[in-house]
């Protein structure tokens, strides 16, 4: 059975350089990267090297496939919300003026609106949403 | 406002919800969708013109009367983006950022 799937895509300026915002990317002590918010992780950052984290419970897994640095690093990314199968993690830095602009797309992700995890997502949003909105 | 924010916006209040439970078991004539509640029919009104707006609900003339019906299309793409790791990389690439802007913050003050 096919399942269908969905890409996430975002982007965030960074005040620094490429190759700085890079390697903070693969760095565990800096924040925001996926490896700093885990309660447990094993990282090798090379081509063919694999990652482990694990975060209240739920283990990730990948492999490398791409490292190009200052500019382009992907990755597999296998958890129990693609169900098992591997999607695609591709994090592209451009230089803008002294800025970097980074994009991330996450994709060949199971469009499992019924799953766990969107209605985690659900409740998230529009949580908020309703704080925001609830007396309109 | 993009229509990802108007459909947000349209299930975000109980009452918006309730009509849309209402009309998602077949369209209903506007008198019917303003009985259950207890407020004054303008405010109805003013539900159902955000939900219109969102392109949750669409009007069509049958004879004299006028029966509104759900459209179900705007909640599917809403679906599509509230996807967990939607959410997830958000918060990470916040943080990310936020970390080069206090980095960039403290230079400046140092250099004063």
């Amino acid at each position: 059975m096919t399942t269908k799937t969905i890409e996430v895509k975002l982007e965030r300026m960074i005040p620094a350089p490429p190759a700085e915002v890079y390697d903070a990317w693969l760095n565990p002590k800096i924040p925001g990267n996926p490896w700093n918010a885990a309660d447990k992780f094993v990282l090798d950052p090379k081509v063919d090297g694999l990652f482990y984290w694990s975060l209240k419970g739920t283990s990730h897994y990948g492999r490398f496939t791409e490292m190009a640095r200052p500019v382009r690093i992907e990755h597999t990314w296998v958890s129990p919300n693609t169900l098992g199968e591997e999607s695609t993690v591709t994090v592209t830095f451009q230089k803008q003026g002294g800025d970097t602009l980074m994009t991330l797309v996450h994709s060949g992700l199971p469009d499992n609106d019924r799953g766990r995890g969107h209605e985690k997502g659900w409740n998230y949003f529009l949580g908020i949403f309703t704080e925001q909105f609830g007396n309109s | 406002m993009d229509q990802l924010t108007d459909v947000l916006t349209a299930i975000s209040h109980p009452s918006r919800r309730a009509i849309i439970e209402q009309l998602a078991a077949g369209p209903a004539r506007f008198t019917d969708i303003a009985k259950p509640f207890d407020t004054a029919l303008n405010a109805v009104t003013k539900h159902l013109k955000l939900l219109e707006r969102a392109g949750l609900i669409e009007r069509k003339k049958q004879g004299r009367e006028v029966l509104i019906s759900f459209q179900g299309e705007p909640l599917r793409h809403v679906a599509g983006w509230v996807h967990e790791y939607e959410r997830f990389w958000n918060e990470r690439l916040d943080q990310f950022e936020q970390y080069f802007k206090d980095k960039k913050g403290k230079k400046v003050k140092k250099k004063r």
